[in-house]
This record gives structure tokens, C-alpha cells and sequence, in this order.
């Protein structure tokens, strides 16, 4: 009877970046971009309830998994730049680290990358993972492209979840990354 | 104000026979295993079990984002998870809601009757609704049942947007006629 009632992610800090708790006027970030084609290479876009409904889950995801997506704020303007970390829903191939700017302003400039390992360092730091996976859409060039600066190598293509190819990028292990926790 | 996601004065309430708090992580298999049976058909389903887990963490994130959601039922008796009732309002929904659905071994006890009845009462005095409504489908007699024993009357149709799930609107007493 003692459970956890909520988890809430832990903050953790990067240079440029703050990794907390998603709060809920985040949502507005999140449908925004949904609705707009830059969704596309996550599975969007999608209308205003439907991009509800998985924000919402990445919130609980925590409390099922005990770890999960943490919201991207940026250290300097306190603005909510989209979600990174881990993710392991049921039918999961894999835990996987994932990561989605909604902010257009915030792309190309490596924040994407620098929350990435800072999650994968506490996945492997603290969660003691052994692997990690990204899924990528093949669409998705941006998200390739930050994979293989994160050391990641293109190991398979899926099917998956009705689509017929998704990337599977194999994450390099606890020892061979530097950025430790 | 930007306050963390968390509902540190998570509530918990009691009923003659029930507790009803916030899902934790220890009732996942259980809803899990309820959206998947064909005992989810009247809310939508039954679920593949990826959307079930989805639904679930979506059941406690909704009290991230809202402050309130499903509660729990928890018999007294034996700690068992019978289900979940409680105010309800996603993104989309046409108004706020008190839904329920109760597992199997659950039924014909009257415990989603009184879980709602509490649900309610929660949600006019401390959430401060004015009114509610619960959506149930026309052929969900045990359902349509219950909003009746609430004193709930029939008030239009409402289609999900995204699933075309058509369900009748059942409109409860206000609060003064519902205390």
C-alpha cells in the first residue's frame, strides 16, 4: 500500500538546458506543434486531443516505468523547448531515448543532442541500462543525423505500429560514452 | 503559476466499502487486463494492449494535467483494485465528466454506484463543478442504469472526434438536487 502515488522525473540540468517535470501549460507547445507538418516525423500532425492524449501518457509513463520523458525548458528564456528521454511503453521493441523539439527557434542548435545524452547518461548511470535504441522515422533526417552524432549506428528497419519501416538506432554502451552522469 | 506536475494533496476518499485515490503503478495490470477483455466494449474497446498502456498512463496523467481524474477503487476488504470512477476531462470532451467502469468480479455489488455517487460529491464541492455529465452508449444498459439511479437524465449525443464513438449524454442533478 506504500507504492510510489506519483514519480515525477528528476531535475537534472545541462549546460544550456533545464530537464524537469512536465507542467500543464506546456500542452499549448505541445498541440502547436502537432498541428503544424513539422509533426511529421513523429507521427504527426495530429489534432488537439489526440496530441492531449499522448502528452498525457508521457506523464504517466513515469509512474508506470519510473522514468520517462522530461520537458526541455531553456535555461536563459525559461520557454518549454519540447521533451527528451526514455521511453518504454508496453509493445516497446526496446527502452528507447527519444527526443522532439516542438519549438521551430530551437532546432539546429544542438539542444536535442545535448538533453539526448544527458538522458542516456542517467539511463545508464543511473537506471543501469546496458543498450539504448532511438526509433526514427526514415523521413525524419534530422533525427538520423543527431543519432549518428550521439554515436549511434543504424542497426535494423521494423515494422511498426502500422507503419512499415522504422529505424532502429543502436545507442553505443555505458562504456564506450564519455558523458558520464 | 507554473507548478510542478505533481498532486502532492493527492485526495483520498472513503465510501462504506471503498477507497478511491489516484492509479498507481500497482493497478496497471489490472486496468490493462480490463481494457483488454470484452468487458471494455461499452467505453470503446477491448484494447490492444500497447493502447491499454497508453490509456493507463494517460488515466494518471490526466491528474498531472488537471489536478483530477479516474480514481481507483480499492475494496476495503482486500485491497483489490475493483476499477475506476471519477471526474473526467480530456482535451476535446464535450464537458467535464464522472465516468466509470468497474472490473469483472466487481459487478452487480454497487460499487460503482457508490464510488460515483462520492465521485461526484468530490467534484461539486471541491472542484466546485456545477454540473456534470457521463457518456455512456446506448447499448450499455447496465450503464444507462446507473445514471439513472444518480438521477441523471438523458441529454443529446455526443460523437468522439477521433474514434466516431457515439455515446448518449447523461446530464446529473445539480448540486443542490444532487446532495
Amino acid at each position: 500500500m506504500s507504492a510510489p502515488v506519483f514519480t515525477s522525473p528528476p531535475p537534472l540540468e545541462t549546460e544550456r538546458l533545464r530537464l524537469r517535470a512536465f507542467r500543464a501549460e506546456d500542452f499549448e507547445a505541445e498541440a502547436a506543434f502537432y498541428a503544424d507538418d513539422r509533426s511529421a516525423g513523429v507521427g504527426g500532425p495530429k489534432p488537439r486531443d489526440e496530441a492531449f492524449r499522448t502528452f498525457a501518457h508521457f506523464i504517466g509513463h513515469w509512474t508506470l516505468r519510473g522514468f520517462g520523458m522530461w520537458a526541455l525548458e531553456e535555461t536563459s528564456t525559461g520557454l518549454y523547448l519540447g521533451r527528451a528521454g526514455l521511453h518504454a511503453p508496453e509493445g516497446w521493441p526496446e527502452p528507447e531515448i527519444g527526443w522532439v523539439l516542438t519549438a521551430p527557434q530551437a532546432e539546429g542548435r544542438g539542444y536535442a543532442g545535448e538533453a539526448a545524452r544527458a538522458a542516456r547518461a542517467w539511463a545508464y548511470g543511473t537506471l543501469g541500462w546496458t543498450t539504448a535504441i532511438s526509433l526514427i522515422l526514415p523521413n525524419n533526417a534530422r533525427s538520423r543525423r543527431l543519432a549518428a552524432r550521439l554515436g549511434a549506428r543504424h542497426e535494423d528497419t521494423i515494422p511498426f505500429r502500422g507503419l512499415d519501416a522504422v529505424e532502429v538506432w543502436r545507442h553505443p554502451g555505458p562504456d564506450a560514452v564519455e558523458d558520464a552522469a | 503559476m507554473s507548478a510542478p506536475l505533481a498532486f502532492a494533496n493527492s485526495p483520498r476518499l472513503e465510501t462504506e466499502r471503498l477507497i478511491l485515490r489516484p492509479p498507481q503503478a500497482s493497478d496497471a495490470a489490472d486496468e490493462m487486463a480490463f481494457l483488454a477483455s470484452d468487458r471494455a466494449a461499452g467505453i470503446g474497446g477491448p484494447f490492444h494492449p500497447m493502447q491499454a498502456f497508453r490509456s493507463v498512463a494517460g488515466l494518471i496523467g490526466h491528474w498531472g494535467l488537471r489536478g483530477y481524474g479516474f480514481f481507483a477503487l480499492e475494496e476495503k476488504t482486500t485491497g483489490r483494485y475493483m476499477g475506476r470512477v471519477g471526474p473526467w476531462f480530456p482535451e476535446g470532451w464535450p464537458e467535464p465528466e464522472i465516468g466509470w467502469s468497474v472490473v469483472g468480479e466487481a459487478e452487480g455489488k454497487g460499487y460503482a454506484y457508490e464510488a460515483a455517487l462520492a465521485s461526484r460529491a468530490w467534484a461539486y464541492d471541491a472542484l466546485g463543478w456545477i454540473t456534470a455529465i457521463s457518456l455512456v452508449e446506448a447499448t450499455n444498459d447496465r450503464s444507462a442504469g446507473l445514471a439513472r439511479r444518480m438521477g441523471c437524465t438523458q441529454d443529446g449525443t455526443w460523437t468522439h472526434p477521433l474514434d466516431g464513438w457515439v455515446v448518449d449524454i447523461w446530464r446529473h442533478p445539480a448540486p443542490e438536487a444532487a446532495a
